[in-house]
């Protein structure tokens, strides 16, 4: 079953443009371009010495107020995931308020869990040196919202 | 030129589309309902912590609300269905295209954007302009061999230019780096843990990926078996991947397939079915007798 000439002109030119935005996503594009953004999985440097930066959240519920607990940042817990959280750091940091649109979040998705009544987030550095975590962790509070 | 016209446009099996179109359909209801359901909690995240994306902002998307995530949701998930009925093709199959570029758009615009689900679009874009397609359809097409082809060129495209953003975004240094310690680190399961006991495996592991990414095009100047035995080699790679990171490229996998002869599988399944059908009935028979 063959196709005919004005069939095969538009595929080809479908197969052109799908190629021209790839190959320009991937030399000039960023995250912002998607479906065309670079193919960047695992492509950044770690260097071989130096910390790997892992950011989790912590916070205390209703039921035992002034004691700090780790949370699990993920969408089924506050809508948002570990890496929505990281890349947003600078925001945080300039204004912790946002931190209270976590705990509503997680009121709605989990109504049945102890309601937050305070957040914060936590940077861990875990030490890498030649290729290997030598187990020193540090630790530290980037930004933190309570309710009031 | 007209000999890479006859390569784009090299006649195919009808019924190999129409397997992978259902095996693709099938993928969207699961990765829809099951694996990648971050779209999904978008609608309950507050609207402050939306970015827009370029797709966005030039059709003016608006941030997720519940109402809009569930839409998107069991709009997939009908549409899918229906078409994997095979009926009206092109309708349905762009309508799942449009829903499922859509879900996706709501999951990477609230800051982080994943790397390994943008050449899903390609398949499902093509697939509908096939046009019908039955399962039993052995007839060579033009218009199928171009759908797979291009399913092909993008499924391989993505591990070269994944090769190449490894270049211009971890510098030539990235073979060298410690990249792969720190997904250990940061995602390992138990299996991969030795790996970071003996740093050299993933040093070595590094080399000879960025070395499999940059050559992946060569696929395309083999020979069928040899096409094949490549395949499997990624597909051995990918399982290698998911034991020790969890991280696979579902949609990706999927797109792969349309390297393999799926009609041949399609009809022997078919035939063990056709084969089992009589001697249950007649097991019956016996047991009536009996």
């Amino acid at each position: 079953m063959r196709l005919g000439a004005a069939a095969k002109s538009w595929r080809a030119v479908v197969v052109l443009g799908l190629t021209v935005m790839f190959c320009a996503g991937s030399l000039v594009g960023d995250d912002h371009w998607w479906p065309f953004s670079p193919w960047r999985m695992f492509s950044t440097s770690q260097a071989a010495t130096g910390s790997v930066i892992s950011t989790g959240i912590e916070v205390q519920t209703a039921n035992a107020p002034g004691t700090w607990v780790p949370a699990p940042l993920t969408p089924e817990n506050t809508g948002l995931n570990r890496a929505e959280i990281e890349g947003r750091i600078p925001q945080i940091t300039a204004d912790p308020q946002r931190l209270g649109t976590l705990a509503r979040s997680h009121a709605e998705l989990r109504p049945g869990a102890p309601e937050w009544t305070a957040l914060r987030v936590v940077r861990r550095q875990i030490v890498v040196v030649d290729r290997k975590p030598t187990g020193e962790v540090r630790t530290s509070v980037l930004a933190q919202w309570e309710a009031r | 030129m007209t000999r890479l016209g006859a390569w784009l446009f090299t006649p195919m099996p009808l019924a190999r589309v129409a397997v992978l179109r259902l095996l693709v359909f099938a993928f969207v209801v699961v990765d829809v309902l099951g694996l990648h359901t971050s779209g999904w909690y978008h609608g309950w995240a507050d609207p402050v912590w939306y970015e827009p994306l370029v797709m966005g902002k030039a059709l003016h998307l608006p941030a997720a609300t519940v109402l809009l995530v569930q839409t998107l949701k069991w709009g997939c998930v009908a549409a899918a269905l229906a078409a994997m009925t095979g009926r009206a093709p092109r309708l349905l199959g762009w309508t799942v295209a449009v829903g499922w570029v859509w879900y996706q758009y709501v999951a990477f615009s609230y800051g982080k954007v994943d790397h390994d689900r943008a050449d899903f679009v390609v398949a499902l874009a093509l697939l509908p302009t096939v046009g019908l397609a039955h399962l039993s359809d052995r007839r060579r097409s033009e218009a199928a061999g171009f759908a797979l082809r291009a399913i092909q060129l993008a499924a391989v495209a993505t591990y070269f230019l994944s090769a190449w953003a490894k270049i211009r975004f971890g510098g030539w240094d990235w073979v060298n780096s410690a990249t792969m310690v720190r997904a250990v680190v940061r995602r390992g399961t138990p299996v991969a843990q030795w790996l970071l006991e003996v740093p050299w495996t993933l040093h070595a592991f590094q080399w000879v990926l960025f070395a499999a990414e940059l050559t992946a095009p060569v696929i395309f100047l083999l020979t069928e078996r040899w096409r094949r035995r490549v395949v499997a080699g990624w597909f051995v790679f990918h399982a290698m991947t998911y034991a020790a990171i969890t991280i696979a490229f579902w949609p990706h996998l999927v797109m792969m397939l349309a390297f393999l002869p799926l009609e041949r599988g399609a009809a022997w399944l078919r035939g063990r079915w056709a084969r089992q059908r009589p001697t249950r009935a007649g097991q019956e028979r016996q047991e009536v007798r009996a």
